[in-house]
């Protein structure tokens, strides 16, 4: 079945993230002047305007800030996949990342709870990231 | 469109408003622990005062403690009472001087103070969806200009796009703290005889969506005492109205005002 979901729209701001999705690397802009990482891409650092910026390799680990799972498609494409859980994961360099939990049901969810990257390979240009619940917290940094 | 909007969150499945509030009201379940229970008690009061308003949409259609409780979800955790109603129509306000206005026809309701906070920040970078949004400054800057404090405003019109919106609103208005509104909420408070009554209309939940409009030209016409069998004073068991207070907000807690009206 021909992938039917929305597609990124790449610009130039956030090509070197959708290329780093495709070899498996999770990567975000760092500020070269005040180190802020963040996410989306953009030209301007959020904290300090400075147009400055270096890319970072996440360890793709990081926790739960908050969740929502849907029960309503909104769009066609994710009509098979309800209920499912949309969150944003506060990764352990600091950026929040939108993203969708896998490997667990909507009701395990828990904010705070750790977790980590897994790829989905969508075809030969796309892969998404994806999280899935982390087993135990060993090695696995504070918030 | 709504793809459109989303931009690459749609490529998640994150869509829209209530995605976005979903997210915002989790996160504030977590952190001070409100939740539907609190929210019922919105969506339900809301009602009771919608069915007092032959205008609103949800005239004559009754919502109980287990209507809500059945109700489905639409984004967890919020069900289809939780979100505001979608309409076609219009609302208008006439501002003028004080002056101008004591010539009209109908008494005026007169602007005693304002105040505005836009953070601006898109919720999935937001560390303050559970507050304080930019309510708070928005609140402190209107009730510095008005030289009053919470304890002085008779009855709020709160810009409820959802129901968390109207507690967190009002949480960052002061008018309890963190948490608190469970509390704040039971009994009734602001329903019909309630003791702050909220959103007298029934509010976008249940009278009309029409954005910062609906609670302002409430609050108005409270003042001006047109609001028939839902005016407050005698005839719904409440104070009658010196002071209320009206808010507006836009994106997912992206940006807040308050304005402050009072009697002439």
């Amino acid at each position: 079945m021909p992938y039917d979901k929305p597609l990124p729209k790449i610009n130039p701001d956030n090509r070197p993230f959708w290329e780093g999705c495709r070899g498996h690397e999770l990567r975000f802009q760092k500020c070269s002047d005040c180190g802020h990482v963040r996410w989306p891409p953009s030209p301007l650092c959020p904290c300090c305007h400075s147009t400055g910026i270096t890319w970072l390799v996440s360890r793709g680990m990081g926790r739960v800030y908050t969740f929502a799972v849907y029960h309503t498609a909104y769009h066609p494409g994710f009509a098979a996949d309800l209920p499912y859980t949309v969150a944003v994961v506060a990764l352990d360099e600091g950026p929040h990342l939108l993203t969708t939990i896998v490997g667990c049901k909507p009701d395990e969810v828990r904010c705070d709870m750790p977790v980590d990257v897994l790829w989905e390979d969508v075809d030969e240009t796309l892969s998404l990231p994806r999280f899935k619940p982390f087993p135990g917290d060993k090695e696995h940094d504070e918030p | 469109m709504l793809v459109d909007f989303s931009g690459d969150d749609a490529v998640f499945g994150h869509f829209g408003a209530t995605g976005g509030y979903a997210l915002a009201a989790r996160r504030a379940m977590h952190e001070f622990g409100t939740g539907p229970e609190t929210w019922k008690r919105i969506a339900v009061g809301q009602r009771t005062w919608a069915n007092l308003n032959p205008a609103a949409m949800m005239h004559g259609k009754p919502l109980t403690d287990a209507d809500y409780d059945n109700a489905r979800w639409v984004v967890e955790p919020l069900r289809l009472p939780d979100n505001c109603l979608i309409t076609d129509g219009g609302r208008a306000i006439v501002v003028t001087s004080l002056e101008r206005a004591r010539d009209l026809k109908q008494p005026p309701a007169v602007i005693m103070g304002m105040g505005q906070h836009n953070p601006s920040t898109a919720v999935a970078q937001s560390t303050w969806m559970a507050g304080p949004t930019g309510a708070r400054q928005a609140g402190e800057a209107a009730f510095a200009m008005a030289g009053i404090t919470p304890d002085d405003v008779d009855a709020c019109q709160i810009y409820d796009c959802f129901t968390y919106t109207v507690e967190i609103t009002l949480q960052d208005y002061g008018f309890f703290k963190p948490g608190e509104g469970l509390d704040w909420f039971q009994g009734g408070t602001i329903e019909p005889g309630g003791r702050m009554p909220v959103n007298t209309s029934g509010g976008q939940l249940s009278e009309a969506y029409f954005m910062g409009l609906t609670p302002i030209a409430e609050g108005a016409m409270q003042i001006m005492g047109r609001c028939g069998k839902r005016q407050l004073g005698p005839a719904t068991r409440t104070r009658s109205p010196a002071i209320i207070l009206c808010s507006d907000n836009g994106g997912i807690l992206q940006s807040n005002s308050c304005i402050l009206l009072r009697r002439s």
